[in-house]
């Protein structure tokens, strides 16, 4: 249902819009140890590939309508440089909630965190965007349940977006289609990689991100964090095993080579 | 109650989770209910191929998205109480999913390669990759039901069974959501569908220019098959659109025979092509990546050794 | 204590100029370097980022950095390009500082605030044909007449001389005082009677744009002699300390660069069946390779971080440019070496790192006139 006094309402009203991301490994970093064991040993951390999308959309909104960007994590305290690497992306606000043991949260509690602190520290807001998955895990299922908990429409895998009169146009993407709807606010958006090119900061941008304002909220602020909902029994490097036959280049050896395929059956 | 749950969307996707539902249903004793939001017509059809019940969903108004369909899903469910709700992987089965598991309060696991049902612990051992591609996380959820969403072709489709019986029965029609749909728009298919291929042959940053792919469609074409590529090949160049990008971010293939030329073999590439029967690579770096995941590999300029390939195979 | 960490910010920084060079410069280091030329398009885009200005104050235009992040990002720059990481130091390092350093309140507004915002090149006019270790050989001259200085003379090898907007410039206003005889000025890029020669096309560093230029009977008014007749000397002198630094960073990058290349190559080039990584010979070149980059950046660090402590730092400049400019050298060469025939082939990074190299050891003093300060100072 449209409810035609709150449209009214955000048709004139600068938004708020709330972009969410996490921290993570980059899995560029990641080695194979000589017994084929992933070497997390020396990875780097960053900002979500998807996520840097969420935020650039975020800014990009803020840049046609007015109003401010909060970026908000959930991860663990050294997190701190992510806070501000979001910060220096146009954000204007930081929220920060942090804790050690946050390292390996499951998608149902990050989701259950990130909506009660919306909820009750935020309060108003028009727009949440988060990014389609995060690049380490990709489970592509908190911002889904974000909007569930929050109790407002989501609208996932959002290619294009704009902010008209009061609701929210989204193209998104669905298997053979692309749909266009229109959703009105609050809403809660996942965006794909296609959707825009994230800016990479300016120096000033970087140096004035520490001094935009930031609320760090402790676990012990928080309700009871529920068990997981999924549980990881372990993870290891994924193999492929295969032995690969090489074949030289000359004319018999291509002979060779097409002989194989055709005992293997992969030629008629 | 009990059950293992599936969403059914296309006829091909529907077989492939009515397999692996059927599975784990005889394992864990119940039996497989299908929910059906459109082709209401394929219920006595999908009953032949393992569903013994068939929920139908009623057909929504034009305007309306399935997350219309949410409220009376999670009722049902938390009737029925199933022990598995499995959805395709799709983009609406990923959200769809995402959003009943919260309001059943459980747990989902996405992109699930593969699931075995430990009949002493009474466990769902849940598989899928992490990282890009790079690693194997193993997942098991301690609530009920038990959620998944199944990449397509990851399991083969199930074969019908004769008179096999089961029942139909309607769903109430949901309330209206509030996200009208304004317009969709068919994706105009620029290109054959290399999900069905028997052969593909795909291209990386070995080829030099576009001009060159011809090279590669020669060899498709003599094998019978079809071309497909690395994602730099669609995404940066723009020299095939991108339904033919094969990987974590594009279509996960699973040919009979799979050549690939000057690709290195970087894992996001290699996760889609993983459950090809035969792998072969040409590359002209010995130690290029992929050499390690294929079963047959030509160290070579693929310039020079293509065209001697083709000449070779059209002498069969 | 000591912390070798940088601060989050100067990481992000570093990572963010990482990003820009991966996407910017990369792309098009090898066509400006066959090329010759320099690279107006990306300039604009650095000066966007605020890249040509990151320790000018913010109310003269720039960041408002310190000089250890300015450091990084030339190394970063130079991890990709050579030349423009190099462009960047003369433009930052030297030029905009010195007005920083002994600019008065309306040169800094006139001059400053355009080059920190990246609007125009700043280039540093001190070697002549005659007169490049030797200094006090110059001949160029300065002579007051009403209000203006009247200068002639020639000077040479002029980095951003074709494509400056703004050029320090050294002369005698008095040759007879000897050290106390040299002054600076401000000259921008229209003052009739300065002309840029041709660009000289060099071995290595072929986009960074060198020159001649050629000063007949160019007048200057009064208000653009930069701090005090005679100070020249003493200005050239902070100048080297800040550009050094520069350099030595931008070998690092030079370095960096080397030693990513080689890393890659051995693990894949298969030779007697194994990676030649495997080799002894090829491991312990990359073994020096690293232990000596590791040695350059924290020289480097070293002499950026004592200047922004405001400590003297002209004998750390001095050493880690001398020893990460030979370090560039001697390890650009062993790159070579390891890439073999395909390390010599056009196109190939390590032969562009090699000939980009050879510079560091030369300009901005010489390894020999280094020697001469680090000694001059050690002896005291």
């Amino acid at each position: 249902m449209f409810f035609a006094d709150e449209v009214e309402k955000r048709r004139h009203a600068m938004p708020t819009i709330v972009a969410c991301f996490k921290w993570v490994i980059d899995e560029a970093y990641i080695r194979r140890s000589s017994s084929g064991e992933l070497d997390f040993s020396s990875v780097d951390y960053k900002i979500s590939e998807y996520d840097r999308n969420a935020i650039e959309e975020a800014v990009r909104l803020k840049e046609i309508h007015g109003g401010n960007v909060i970026t908000v994590t959930v991860g663990v305290p050294e997190a701190t440089k992510g806070v501000k690497d979001a910060l220096s992306r146009g954000s204007d606000q930081a929220y920060f909630i942090a804790d050690a043991s946050f390292r390996n949260l499951e998608s149902s509690q990050t989701a259950a965190i990130l909506a009660e602190v919306i909820r009750s520290r935020i309060v108003s807001y028009d727009l949440i965007i988060c990014g389609e998955g995060s690049s380490d895990l990709y489970a592509q299922q908190v911002g889904a349940r974000l909007a569930e908990h929050l109790e407002i429409p989501c609208i996932s895998f959002v290619q294009k977006l704009s902010m008209e009169g009061g609701r929210l146009i989204a193209e998104r993407k669905v298997e053979q289609y692309t749909e266009i709807t229109a959703t009105p606010l609050p809403a809660l958006v996942t965006v794909l990689p296609e959707i825009n090119s994230p800016r990479i900061p300016g120096v000033k941008d970087t140096l004035t991100a520490s001094k935009k304002p930031t609320v760090t909220i402790k676990k012990d602020e928080l309700s009871p964090i529920g068990e997981a909902r999924l549980q990881t029994t372990g993870i290891s490097a994924s193999r492929m095993d295969r032995t690969c036959e090489k074949f030289g280049t000359e004319a018999a050896e291509l002979t060779r080579f097409v002989e194989s395929l055709r005992k293997k059956g992969a030629i008629r | 109650m009990a059950g293992v749950w599936i969403f059914a969307e296309n006829r091909e996707q529907t077989l492939e989770l009515l397999n692996v539902g059927r599975q784990l249903a005889a394992e864990m004793e119940t039996g497989v209910s299908a929910l059906l939001w459109y082709d209401h017509e394929r219920a006595g059809d999908y009953i032949s191929h393992g569903a013994d019940e068939v929920l139908l969903l009623p057909a929504l108004p034009e305007d309306q998205s399935l997350e219309a369909y949410i409220p009376v899903v999670v009722a049902e469910a938390k009737k029925g109480d199933p022990d598995v709700f499995l959805f395709v992987a799709s983009a609406r089965g990923k959200e769809l999913s995402a959003r009943i598991a919260t309001r059943l309060d459980t747990g989902l696991c996405s992109n699930c390669i593969t699931l075995k049902y430990d009949k002493e612990s009474k466990t769902l051992e849940m598989e899928r990759l992490a990282y890009g591609g790079a690693a194997v996380q193993k997942v098991t959820c301690p609530a009920r039901p038990v959620m998944a969403t199944i990449p397509p072709r990851t399991f083969e489709p199930t074969a019908a069974e004769d008179g096999r019986n089961g029942h139909i029965r309607e769903l109430s029609a949901p309330p209206p959501s509030v996200v009208k749909i304004l317009e969709r728009k068919v994706k105009a298919r620029e290109a054959k569908d290399i999900n069905e291929a028997r052969v593909v042959v795909s291209v990386g940053r070995g080829i030099e220019k576009k001009e060159d792919l011809a090279i590669a469609r020669e060899l498709a074409d003599v094998l019978g098959g079809e071309i497909g590529c690395t994602r730099p090949i669609s995404e940066e160049m723009h020299w095939l659109p991108e339904e033919l990008c094969i990987g974590l971010s594009g279509v996960q293939i699973k040919p009979d025979l799979y050549v690939g030329l000057g690709i290195s073999g970087q894992i996001q590439h290699v996760t889609g092509i993983r459950n090809a029967r035969v792998i072969c690579a040409i590359n002209k770096d010995e130690n290029a990546p992929i050499f390690g995941v294929a079963d047959f590999g030509i160290v070579g300029d693929l310039y020079s050794v293509v065209p001697k390939l083709v000449q070779e195979l059209k002498k069969i | 204590m000591m912390d070798f960490k940088l601060t989050e910010e100067q990481e992000l920084i570093r990572k963010n100029m990482r990003e820009f060079a991966a996407k910017y410069v990369d792309p098009i280091a090898v066509e400006i370097d066959e090329n010759s030329r320099h690279p107006a398009e990306l300039f604009k885009k650095l000066a966007e980022g605020d890249w040509l200005g990151i320790p000018i104050p913010i109310e003269y235009g720039g960041a408002g950095a310190d000089y250890l992040t300015h450091t990084v990002a030339v190394e970063e720059l130079s991890r990709s390009c050579a030349s423009t990481g190099f462009t960047v130091s003369i433009h930052v390092g030297i030029a905009s500082m010195l007005i920083l350093l002994f600019g008065n309140e309306e040169q800094k507004k006139k001059y400053l605030i355009p080059l920190a915002k990246g609007q125009n090149l700043g280039a540093f006019v001190l070697t002549e044909p005659g007169a490049g270790t030797d200094v006090m050989a110059a001949t160029t001259t300065a002579i007051l007449d009403g209000n203006d200085y009247v200068i002639n003379g020639t000077k040479t090898f002029t980095s951003n001389g074709p494509t400056g907007g703004t050029y320090l410039v050294f002369a005698w206003t008095d040759k007879a005082a000897g050290r106390k005889g040299m002054s600076a000025f401000v000259i921008p890029r229209e003052t009739p009677g300065m002309k840029a020669g041709e660009h000289f096309k060099k071995m290595g560093l072929r986009s960074s744009q060198t020159s001649e230029m050629v000063f007949k009977d160019c007048r200057v008014p009064k208000e653009n002699l930069l701090g005090k007749e005679g100070a020249g000397l003493v200005m050239a002198m902070a100048g080297f300390d800040h550009g050094r630094v520069g350099i030595a960073a931008q070998s690092v990058g030079i370095l960096q660069a080397a030693l990513d290349e080689s890393i890659r190559y051995s693990k894949e080039r298969v030779q007697f069946g194994a990676p030649i990584a495997r080799q002894q010979a090829i491991s312990w070149m990359i073994a020096n390779m690293a232990t000596d980059l590791s040695a350059a950046r924290l020289l480097t660090y070293h002499a950026a971080w004592l200047k922004d402590q405001k400590q003297p730092f002209s004998k750390e400049a001095s050493m880690a440019k001398l020893f990460a400019a030979e370090a560039a050298m001697r390890h650009t060469i062993k790159a070579v070496q390891i890439q073999g025939g395909y390390g010599y082939i056009k196109g190939a990074k390590v032969e562009r790192l090699m000939r980009d190299a050879k510079i560091t050891e030369i300009y901005e003093g010489t390894s020999e006139a280094q020697r001469m300060v680090i000694s001059g100072n050690v002896l005291r």
